[in-house]
C-alpha cells in the first residue's frame, strides 16, 4: 500500500510539473529558424505600409519588436512573426511598463474621434467615432 | 462654379441623412469590484454570423482572446477594429460611444453583441445581445455579470 501511495504521489507530482509548464509557455513567442527570418528592411516596409511610424525594431522572444506610433499617432508596441510577418501582439503603449496588468484603464485612453473607422459597411464613410468613459 | 457648389451643398445634404444615423451606445458596468473590463461590441446578422466591429475598449491585444466570441469571429485581426480602439472600463463606470452608422443596420435582423472580460474574473461572451431595430431605441437592456445595462439612442 505504502509503495502505492509513493508511486500516486510521483505521477500526481509529475503530471503537476508538467502542467506547470504549460502554464509557464508564452504563447507569444515565435519560434522560426534564423535562416527562415525575412530582413529588417522587410519589417520596415510592412510597417510603413500600415501607416506607421517606426522609431526602433528590436528582436524580443524570438519575434521582431517595433516600437513607434500607429497612423492615428498613437505609441504602439508591435511584436511581429519573423518568417511570415503577420501581426502576433499589438499594444497601444502609455505608462504602464508591467506587461501583465490590464488595469491602467485611465492612462491608455485612446485620443477620441480621430481615428478613421475600419471600412466594414457599418459606420457611414469618413465618420469618426467617438468613446468617452465616465 | 457656384451653382455647382450649392449643387453637391444640396445633394449632400440630401442624402446623407438617408445613409447615416448617430447613434450613441451607452454601457453601464457593475460594480463587479475588479479591474477595467475589456468589452468588444460588434455586430452579427440574424444567424450570428459576424459582420464587423463598432468598438473595442481595453488598449491590450494580448488580452483579446478573452473577449471569446469576438475573438472566434476576427481571429484578432487589428484591422477590424483599426481606429475604435479605447481604454478599458472600470467598475460602476460608463462607456458612452458615438458613431454613424449605416441606416441598414436597423430593422434589417442585425444584433449587437457585447463580450466583456475582467482580469481574474470569469469571461462573458456576448454578455448583450441587442437585435438594433428602431422600436428598440432608448430602451436599457441588461448585462448578465460585468454590465448593469446596455442602450442605443440616437
Amino acid at each position: 500500500m505504502k509503495k502505492y501511495l509513493i508511486a500516486a504521489t510521483f505521477v500526481t507530482g509529475l503530471a503537476g510539473l508538467g502542467t506547470m509548464g504549460m502554464a509557464l509557455a508564452d504563447d507569444d513567442d515565435c519560434r522560426v529558424p534564423m535562416a527562415d527570418w525575412q530582413p529588417r528592411d522587410a519589417v520596415q516596409n510592412m510597417a510603413e505600409a500600415q501607416g506607421w511610424t517606426v522609431r526602433r525594431i528590436k528582436t524580443d522572444d524570438g519575434c521582431y519588436e517595433i516600437k513607434g506610433r500607429d497612423a492615428q499617432g498613437r505609441e504602439i508596441e508591435v511584436k511581429i512573426d519573423p518568417g511570415t510577418l503577420a501581426i502576433v501582439e499589438m499594444e497601444y503603449d502609455d505608462d504602464d511598463d508591467d506587461d501583465d496588468d490590464r488595469g491602467g484603464r485611465d492612462r491608455n485612453q485612446t485620443p477620441t474621434g480621430t481615428g478613421q473607422p475600419p471600412a466594414n459597411g457599418l459606420f457611414v464613410p469618413g465618420s469618426k467615432p467617438g468613446a468617452v468613459v465616465q | 462654379m457656384k451653382s455647382l457648389l450649392y449643387a453637391l451643398a444640396l445633394s449632400t445634404a440630401l442624402t446623407v441623412p438617408a445613409m447615416a444615423r448617430p447613434v450613441t451606445l451607452t454601457t453601464n458596468m457593475n460594480s463587479y469590484g475588479g479591474d477595467g473590463a475589456y468589452l468588444a461590441l460588434y455586430v452579427t446578422d440574424a444567424q450570428g454570423a459576424y459582420q464587423g466591429s463598432l468598438w473595442l475598449a481595453g488598449g491590450k491585444s494580448k488580452y483579446y482572446t478573452h473577449l471569446s466570441d469576438w475573438y472566434r469571429a476576427t481571429q484578432g485581426n487589428p484591422a477590424e477594429i483599426n481606429g475604435i480602439t479605447g481604454a478599458s472600463v472600470g467598475a460602476g463606470r460608463q462607456l458612452k460611444i458615438t458613431l454613424d452608422l449605416a441606416d441598414s443596420l436597423f430593422d434589417a435582423g442585425y444584433e449587437l453583441h457585447i463580450d466583456a472580460s475582467v482580469e481574474d474574473m470569469r469571461d462573458s461572451p456576448s454578455e448583450v445581445v441587442v437585435p438594433l431595430t428602431t422600436q428598440g431605441m432608448g430602451q436599457p437592456v441588461p448585462g448578465r455579470r460585468y454590465i448593469r445595462d446596455f442602450t442605443y439612442d440616437m
